[in-house]
């Protein structure tokens, strides 16, 4: 009976095909939980829209960008201050936000022209940026307001402009997942190859799939500046958009988070016979196998060999620290979908600790194939997990802390169970040797909390004595 | 001199005050027991709702989405209205109250709410007999109005479905605060409590601040029950405090049941909770008790220590919820601060000739400007500008940067407050509220003194 009918699950009992529970002698080729299917009305999913995962995951991060959001006021609003990726030059794309603040009028009338307006006014405001997303919305998308069309006479009337237009209303695919697809796919169509980049190296690269989530993407940059290696374009951490553009000149692309952003690797592949290269940013033993499948590529191992040597002696005794305290604890991951297959092998290798449950909320196939290709035996894999059903979890697996957002946080925190934010993490970055380190570190003081001991306390029990003869 | 109401000029908004409408409806919905709000729309009207409440009040708070996809922007959403009602039913054996949540995707599409509502009251009675689930549909399209409505139009909407006969009179008041904190809650429940009357408050958001216990029990839930909204008609009379979050119910009340309806200020400043206890002892014969005097006395003696030496003649910027920005103003001038800039963040045509801010208008003797459909680009550009040498800013945290980047002191103060600790706990409201903000104030300005070395020497001996 591997896949698994929850108790909470028994007048949905579709959840079946959506929980596996690992055991010995089977691997995903018997089991494969069913993934990227419409979720389930009124289960308390824990999913997003595809708006969201084309604005707040992607486009948001660029650092010059003006992020236009066609639609009424909330889908800016609530992709706002919401996400932790900053930016060399002030965070400029965490501090604004621009939506047509569309009215009833507009969804009767057309809000075409009140997207033009806009559009000439977030320009005419902020005359030192000259570039833009422009996104659309459910209601948008419904009454079918030609954006492109818009985005074009803006272009033709404003030359030192240029406009991306993406169209993602919430209601496109079953989560975030579609929105990541959309605005690959519109990029590379649509801008790569438009801009000719400078090249400075014998050794060119794009590094796709990573967000500067807490500076990754600036910690991970040190690396491949003292590689030698040009990165053409970050797809999307601390990025510009006319980068994005020059996407076609690197001679590699390197992926980090293939499931949004993977789309674009393999076009680049296909259109530009850039090859196309996976790595895992985060841990000790999968940074290390990056830098030299990275290096091997360029003929450069010796300097890969030399940057692991440095970064080893620096961080693997801090590393260790955390290891020897941490070892034997189990971990479960409430995330997006990649983080469960990054994280399962190397929290086990580098930290000792045992991830008992993983809940996906917008993970493919092939991420479950990876998943449970890396993952231990006796462990769930969740696909789209709700609430009743993280409660049964908690219970069958008794995990000592969760990776997932602060709101799951915040109701875990009530089951004297411990979070760490997996989303924007508490205090990162989580990526590359030092990353880890700092993931260890808050792992180890989410764990180690007096407070949680003291939670777990009926004052109303046996009498504590240990701040009473402290005080004798 | 004077007050000028003006408009935002452009079409588009460069960082938004308030969300849509369904945001507010949400958070109507969270404040009632035994009820999960079901939105029908998109799953990021639902999730980033959700988020924003845990960012503000640091708990999780149960909200359910129908998680509408392109079949249904196509066919139409009525079996997923059906099946998220009946799997919330089935799932949840104590839900008592599931508001459907419409929003702009649902009312673009038009599906029928009150005919899919209908079938769904038919196969909870056939499938669990001697079980009540309400289900109340809510349109709050997000093209129309902003949470500020879609706050008031759920909490109708509840009372509309649930209340739908007067028995025997209660007694009791119907307190409407409007959208506000915990803090508040705790804070007009202790005062009613003090004055000896009998009262309901709409939404008892009291737990939306609750405990880590031993047992690992949860209580972050609304306390609002089925009972008092049903009771709403039986009492002896309404109160609004909130003009644009709470008076369309105590209006609905007055309309259909006859439940006098009284629309006072709201209670921010000493002069506004002077006319609210008073209104609330003028209609239960009630005295004002001594606690709340005494109370009253130590607001007045701790913000007199502030308001010559401190505040006065200080330019303020306020905004965010309108009955909050006004009441706030008020306060201001209490307190001899000049509320120079006052931000109202939807296309509200009310607000123009709000009573208070009419009589702001005929009174001020200092330059003044209302911003109404304003976006929080109409504050940083002021903020900007050498003409309005602004020195304060009260308003919630999407504002943070406008203060950061231009050195501008300012307290947090309404929703959402996420860069602050604990604030939701705490009232901004009632006397008790008026010294504690502006303690805060003081505090604000006093540190920023420290450190940008302006007279810092000043507090050496205050």
């Amino acid at each position: 009976m591997p896949m698994v009918l929850l108790k909470c699950d028994k007048d949905i009992p579709e959840r079946e095909k959506h929980i596996y529970l690992k055991v010995d002698g089977e691997d995903s080729r018997d089991f494969l939980p069913v993934s990227n299917a419409a979720t389930l009305p009124g289960t308390l999913s824990e999913r997003g829209c595809a708006f969201c995962g084309a604005k707040l995951v992607i486009g948001g991060v660029l650092k010059d960008t003006i992020q236009m959001i066609h639609g009424p006021v909330g889908c800016a609003y609530d992709t706002w201050h919401t996400k932790r990726y900053p930016t060399d030059n002030g965070h400029f794309n965490m501090k604004y936000v621009w939506s047509t603040d569309m009215k009833e009028s507009h969804i009767v009338f057309g809000g075409e022209k009140r997207l033009e307006k806009s559009i000439n006014e977030a320009f005419d405001e902020m005359p030192d940026i000259k570039r833009m997303f422009v996104y659309t919305t459910c209601p948008t998308a419904l009454i079918g307001d030609d954006v492109k069309a818009v985005a074009k006479k803006v272009m033709s009337e404003r030359p030192d402009v240029d406009i991306f237009t993406c169209e993602c209303p919430g209601f496109a695919g079953v989560s975030q997942s579609k929105g990541h697809h959309v605005l690959n796919i519109g990029w590379i169509n649509e801008k790569v190859g438009t801009v000719e980049p400078v090249i400075t190296s014998k050794y060119t690269m794009n590094f796709i799939g990573d967000f500067n989530i807490q500076g990754d993407t600036q910690l991970l940059n040190q690396y491949w500046e003292k590689l030698g290696i040009q990165v053409i374009a970050h797809f999307t951490g601390n990025g510009t958009y006319d980068d994005l553009r020059a996407m076609h000149r690197a001679q590699l692309s390197v992926v980090n988070c293939a499931r949004s952003s993977g789309y674009i690797a393999n076009e680049l592949k296909k259109q530009y016979g850039i090859p196309r290269l996976d790595i895992d940013s985060w841990g000790f033993n999968y940074m290390a196998e990056a830098i030299r499948k990275i290096c091997a590529f360029f003929g450069i191992e010796d300097r890969g060999e030399a940057l692991i040597a440095d970064e080893y002696t620096k961080w693997k005794p801090k590393l260790d620290w955390y290891k020897e305290r941490l070892k034997g604890t189990k971990m479960a991951i409430w995330t997006g979908g990649p983080r469960l297959w990054h994280w399962t092998k190397s929290v086990e290798d580098d930290l000792g600790v045992q991830v008992v449950a993983m809940s996906s909320k917008f993970g493919h196939q092939e991420d479950f194939e990876k998943v449970i290709a890396r993952g231990k035996q006796g462990t769930y894999y969740i696909d789209d997990g709700n609430e009743l059903e993280f409660f049964e979890i908690i219970e069958l697996v008794k995990p000592d802390i969760i990776f997932t957002g602060p709101r799951v946080g915040e109701l875990v925190k009530k089951l004297h169970i411990p979070y760490v934010n997996g989303h924007g993490y508490h205090n990162g970055p989580y990526m590359g040797f030092e990353g880890f380190v700092n993931l260890a570190r808050d792992t180890y003081n989410a764990m180690y909390n007096p407070l949680l001991k003291l939670a777990a306390t009926d004052i109303r029990g046996p009498v504590s004595t240990r701040f009473l003869e402290a005080a004798e | 001199m004077g007050c000028e109401i003006t408009n935002r000029e452009r079409a588009g908004v460069i960082n938004p005050m308030y969300d849509c409408q369904p945001a507010g409806a949400q958070y109507a919905g969270i404040g009632v027991k035994d009820c999960i709000p079901l939105v029908h729309g998109g799953q990021g009207c639902t999730m980033f709702v959700r988020l924003l409440f845990a960012q503000h009040f640091k708990e999780n708070f149960d909200v359910a989405s129908t998680s509408l996809h392109e079949d249904s922007a196509v066919f139409g959403g009525h079996q997923r209205i059906r099946d998220g009602v009946m799997t919330l039913v089935r799932r949840y054996p104590n839900l008592r109250v599931i508001p459907v949540i419409t929003t702009c995707s649902t009312e673009v599409i038009g599906d029928d709410v009150e005919g899919n509502i209908s079938a769904c009251r038919k196969m909870i009675k056939e499938e669990f007999p001697g079980r009540k689930v309400h289900v109340v549909p809510v349109h709050t399209p997000s093209f129309k109005s902003s949470q500020v409505g879609g706050y008031a139009e759920c909490l109708q909407a509840m009372i509309k479905t649930i209340a739908t006969s007067k028995a025997a009179p209660s007694g009791k008041l119907n307190v409407f605060p409007g959208w506000v904190n915990p803090g508040d809650v705790v804070l007009l429940k202790r005062y009613l409590s003090e004055m000896g009357v009998d009262a309901t408050v709409f939404m008892d958001t009291e737990d939306f601040d609750s405990p880590t216990l031993p047992d690992k029990s949860i209580h972050t839930h609304g306390r609002t029950t089925v009972e008092d909204i049903a009771g709403s008609p039986n009492a002896r009379a309404s109160l609004a405090l909130a003009r644009y979050e709470g008076a369309s119910s105590a209006e609905y009340l007055k309309n259909e049941f006859d439940v006098p309806a009284h629309v006072v200020p709201t209670p921010y400043g000493i002069g506004n909770t002077d006319a609210l206890l008073q209104k609330i002892s003028e209609i239960t014969g009630k005295p004002i008790p001594e606690s709340l005097i005494r109370e009253r006395g130590i607001a007045l003696d701790a913000l007199q220590d502030l308001a010559h030496m401190f505040f006065a003649d200080k330019r303020v910027a306020l905004f965010g919820h309108p009955d909050l920005v006004i009441g706030l103003a008020q306060f201001c001038l209490e307190v001899e601060m000049k509320p120079v800039l006052l931000l109202l963040g939807d296309d509200n045509s009310k607000y123009k000739k709000d009573p208070r801010i009419t009589e702001m208008k005929a009174t001020a003797t200092w330059d003044m400007e209302v911003v109404c459909n304003a976006d929080l680009w109409e504050l940083e550009k002021r903020v900007k500008s050498p003409d309005h040498k602004i020195d304060l800013i009260l308003g919630h945290s999407k504002g943070r940067y406008v203060a950061i980047d231009n050195n501008v002191p300012m307290t947090r103060v309404g929703f959402p407050t996420f860069d602050r600790a604990g604030l939701y706990r705490h009232p901004t409201m009632g006397y008790q509220g008026a010294m504690l903000l502006g303690e805060a104030i003081a505090n604000t300005l006093f540190t920023h003194m420290e450190y940008t070395r302006d007279r810092e020497w000043i507090l050496n001996t205050w």
